[in-house]
């Protein structure tokens, strides 16, 4: 009886100890087309769009079904309130995606990104072919705001906002990284670059930390809160890099995603960078890679579906979902800022 | 065998043979204009009743089943009165599986409307509740987003006064029908002022004309409806001007490797045929084109415009202006102008751009193209082209990442993108100049660019064929005479076909590919009717004794005498002279010819042939018909 009551016990423990465990900070979402070789007017023949990562690993469908979703954004206010941009442009629920509505009208079309400012969860950003549009009232109406972005090279494929402090906002464009600090009434370029911008992404351990993705710019860094850049020389920039990630359990852990490079990854804070494509599919187009709240790091490789790797890259698995291009990887606060 | 003899025979043939196409399978129709204003109306009905009458047999469902017809097969019932139960419970299926974009919005639109008094109401309700559940996406091209914007307009119409919920847009029926509305009037006050950006389009015609059609049905508003037939005017009237026998030749902003070879092969002469008669419709009616019958006789053609299409007993030149598709990035201009030239005569047609980028994937830029008595099955074009293959050009126009462009585009019908021997495309090195019957192409291609030589099409087609020690290469196709000069040393590899933009393999129908695999080089065309030489051989005599010299370095440069007597000069980033004069691009008209005026900016159409005069304006929603006591000198 002893030892069964130590069992008892144990498993007692054992039981109290995993619900006392803390909560993961994170939700772990992309955006995916998961239908091959749509175009407009073909049959879509699989559930496409937002998809989050359940406890279990299950990837779960949220929201509607379109493989042209590029983003994804939610009012930390109210995870039910959530924002997509896609081929049509924003679009925005305020009930947890029973009800959807389109923000924009005829004139905003191809939407590349969506940022929710999480200090003025009432602003959001979309970034557009032709520039930026911003809503201060949900989603409701939506204007340009592109004083400071050049009449021509604002194509914008990427918005991050400075988690630190209401307003302040990069745009990834053409012609370099853009930022506005008083909720885009004014931009300036804190970066030139002669291609696009894909990336640009802030460290979760250090908000004075940025990195950025370029077409031919290669992986460029800011130390200073984005007010200044530099490239990374240890970075390869001979080819197209698509986006960066950072790693939210280690502060060194980086990974790049590039089409022609495949995977890339850094243990040591980008001092050094490795080759993670062995284990991959060839040729290991990489459209992106991403890394969940436990560590595992993820690549969509194109043709192909969506790999995961317990060890950073050294090995890989398929994932259970089959997804033909993640066009984003996101990692969402649990709390409220 | 006179007209009307054989059109009780066609119509007999259709009568008996209901899902026949007996326009498609049988001769070619005579392309001269018909007098008689009641028999081209009878006869216009009766191409509308073949239409029909096809697609409601089944079509190419080759089946009177109704669980196998499309929508436009349905619609086509519908308009006969045939089997409506049956059409309902198709509908009813089919929207248990709705499409997304404008492809199936406009589809579903037609029969919503059609359907109003002669579907179920289950039916009707049907397709309303897949525009509730349903996302429809609106797509990135101009044809895509008229589409749209017009079906989601004539369903606002349809359904007023219904709250957000109710749509998949999330907007009320008011709010869809204001923004829809907007985007009506800007894209035809751009049209009208600067011209489309999709311009002379061998298929997507129909994706302009058809909810075009709707909108001037069905609208509510009279002021719509107007510019619905205001615009078909326009669509038509400018296919009727760039048409020879009915024929859409280049330029286009868009168009496809079938029918860039194939000229007749395109859903523009479905339209020819069903409006001007004066060309065979394609197969199965061109598919989308089934959804034009069913209204097809609300809208008869004006005159003027019939006019235009069948007669092509003058020589005429149309100058004329549009635009090319949005560029994102990497251009100075969103949407920079195109200058068009055409110039038609009875047996040959020569059409141009400036060259540049225009379209990266499915734009033509020059060609001469002759009349063929039958052209169905004829690649009757001549025409030469740098390859051009770059992702970053693309990037321009798309909004995609750079690297997967080439690949992924061969999937989207565009299949011979990444080809080195393909045939259709623009490229930002290659400079055009053509004055009447004489085109010249030049090209300054970077090193390093992919794809480092231009291609010459050389039709199947072509007979006479003759490599002239002087340089020049000659060849007659129907009844003009071709002089094609290449500036660069060349060889020939074989021209494989693909049928369409959706082909899956290429055949091997005969013709040649000049491929010249030089950086700098150029191409000179000249071409003139049989009818104005003795022989074939004084034809080459003649051209071999033009003024000809050119060079290649430092840019390739041209300067000759043409075989009407101008002196041109045309040197590759310089602007071409003729006479000693350069051409002033900055003066063109958005259309400015014997048949065709309007001003940039003027919202005015003025369509005239003989004493014949339609002014279509846009200012005033006035459409103008007028008859001159004499026909006016050009």
């Amino acid at each position: 009886m002893p030892s069964l009551r130590f069992a008892l016990l144990l498993v007692g423990l054992l039981a109290s100890a995993a619900f006392a465990a803390p909560a993961p900070a994170y939700d772990f979402f992309l955006c995916a087309n998961l239908n091959r070789n749509y175009t407009i007017g073909s049959k879509v023949v699989a559930n496409n769009g937002v998809y989050q990562r359940d406890a279990s690993g299950t990837w779960q469908h949220v929201g509607y079904n379109d493989g042209t979703i590029t983003s994804v954004a939610f009012d930390p206010r109210d995870r039910n309130v959530m924002y997509t941009s896609a081929l049509n442009g924003l679009w925005r629920t305020l009930d947890g995606g029973h009800h959807w509505r389109i923000c924009n009208d005829w004139s905003m079309t191809e939407a590349r990104d969506v940022a929710l400012d999480r200090n003025a969860p009432d602003h959001v950003y979309l970034a557009l072919p032709d520039g930026i549009g911003v809503s201060t009232d949900r989603g409701q109406t939506l204007v340009r705001r592109e004083d400071g972005l050049p009449a021509r090279g604002k194509y914008t494929q990427v918005l991050h906002i400075d988690r630190t402090r209401a307003g302040r906002v990069f745009a990834g464009c053409e012609t370099g990284i853009y930022l506005t600090e008083n909720g885009a009434q004014r931009w300036r370029r804190v970066l030139p670059t002669t291609d696009t911008v894909y990336d640009i992404q802030q460290s979760p351990h250090d908000p004075r930390l940025w990195l950025a993705a370029t077409h031919s710019a290669g992986l460029q860094r800011s130390t200073d809160g984005g007010n200044t850049w530099e490239k990374v020389a240890s970075a390869p920039s001979t080819n197209p890099l698509y986006n960066v990630t950072f790693d939210v359990t280690q502060p060194q852990r980086l990974a790049v995603g590039s089409w022609s490079l495949g995977v890339l990854t850094s243990e040591d804070g980008g001092r050094t960078w490795t080759d993670r494509n062995a284990g991959l599919p060839a040729p290991h187009h990489v459209w992106r890679v991403g890394i969940d709240p436990a560590g595992r790091l993820y690549a969509s490789v194109a043709g192909q579906t969506l790999f995961v790797s317990a060890d950073f890259g050294r090995t890989w698995q398929p994932d259970t979902i089959a997804a033909a291009q993640v066009n984003k990887f996101l990692l969402v606060p649990r709390n409220a800022p | 065998m006179p007209r009307a003899f054989l059109s009780a025979v066609l119509v007999t043939v259709a009568a008996l043979t209901a899902a026949a196409q007996p326009s498609f399978e049988g001769a070619a129709p005579a392309a001269a204009p018909i007098e008689d204003a009641s028999q081209r109306r009878d006869d216009y009905f009766r191409r509308v009743d073949e239409v029909i009458d096809w697609a409601a047999a089944g079509g190419n469902a080759k089946t009177d089943d109704p669980a196998n017809l499309n929508l436009a097969m349905i619609a086509a019932r519908i308009v006969r009165g045939q089997d409506l139960p049956g059409c309902s419970q198709r509908v009813i299926g089919m929207m248990r599986e709705p499409g997304t974009g404008p492809f199936w919005m406009f589809p579903s639109v037609c029969i919503a409307y059609l359907g109003r008094d002669r579907l179920s109401p289950e039916a009707l309700a049907s397709i309303r509740t897949a525009w509730r559940t349903t996302r429809q996406l609106r797509g990135d091209t101009e044809n895509h987003f008229v589409m749209y914007y017009i079906s989601l307009f004539l369903m606002a119409e349809l359904y007023p006064d219904e709250p957000a919920e109710t749509w998949y847009s999330g907007k009320s029926s008011a709010e869809n029908l204001a923004e829809a509305r907007s985007y009506i009037l800007n894209w035809i006050d751009v049209t009208a002022t600067v011209g489309q950006g999709e311009f002379n389009t061998t298929h997507y015609i129909g994706e302009y004309v058809i909810p075009i059609q709707f909108l001037a049905n069905w609208s509510k508003d009279p002021a719509m409806r107007q510019r619905g037939r205001m615009m078909l005017d326009w669509l038509f009237a400018e296919l009727a001007a760039t048409t020879l026998n009915g024929v859409m030749r280049g330029p286009n902003s868009r168009t496809d490797e079938g029918s860039v070879i194939e000229r007749w092969n395109a859903m523009a002469s479905y339209f020819s045929w069903l409006l001007f008669g004066n060309t065979p419709p394609t197969a199965g009616y061109s598919g989308w084109g089934l959804y034009f019958a069913p209204l097809a006789k609300n809208y008869e053609v004006p005159e003027v415009i019939y006019r235009i299409a069948t007669d092509r007993s003058g020589d005429f030149v149309q100058r004329d202006r549009a635009r090319t598709r949005p560029f994102w990035r990497y251009s100075d201009e969103t949407s920079p102008p195109v200058h068009k030239t055409n110039y038609l005569r009875k047996d040959y047609a020569l059409g141009s751009t400036r060259g540049g980028r225009i379209d990266p994937l499915q734009s033509h830029v020059w060609d001469v193209t002759w009349a063929e008595a039958d052209p169905r099955g004829k690649h009757n074009t001549l025409f030469s082209l740098h390859p051009h293959s770059a992702s970053e050009i693309m990037q321009a126009s798309f909004v995609f990442y750079p690297e997967p462009m080439i690949k992924g585009v061969t999937f989207e019908g565009k299949p011979s993108y990444d080809s080195p021997d393909k045939v259709l495309g623009s490229s930002p090195y290659e400079q055009v100049f053509q004055d009447l019957d004489t085109v010249i192409s030049l090209y300054d291609i970077p090193a390093g660019t992919r794809f480092p030589h231009i291609n010459g099409f050389f039709s199947k087609d072509l007979v006479d064929f003759t490599e002239d020690s002087s340089g020049w290469i000659f060849a007659r196709g129907g009844n003009a005479y071709l002089a094609y000069r290449p500036l660069a040393p060349y060889h020939w590899i074989p021209y494989l076909h693909y049928t369409s933009g959706w082909a899956k393999a290429r055949l091997d129908l005969g013709g040649r590919i000049l491929t010249s695999p030089h950086l700098k080089n150029g191409t000179i065309v000249q071409a003139a009717s049989a009818s104005e030489f003795e022989s074939f051989v004084a034809f080459q005599a003649a051209i071999k004794a033009l003024t000809l010299s050119f060079k290649l370095e430092p840019a390739p440069t041209v300067s000759m005498t043409t075989l009407r007597g101008k002196k041109v000069a045309f040197s590759y980033g310089q602007t071409p002279q003729v006479d000693g004069r350069a051409i002033d691009y900055s003066k063109w008209k958005l259309f400015q010819g014997p048949y065709l005026n309007a001003e940039i900016g003027g919202r005015k159409l003025s369509i005239t042939h003989g004493q014949l005069e339609r002014v279509l304006d846009f200012n005033t929603l006035t459409v103008t018909d007028r008859v001159r006591e004499t026909t006016p000198v050009p």
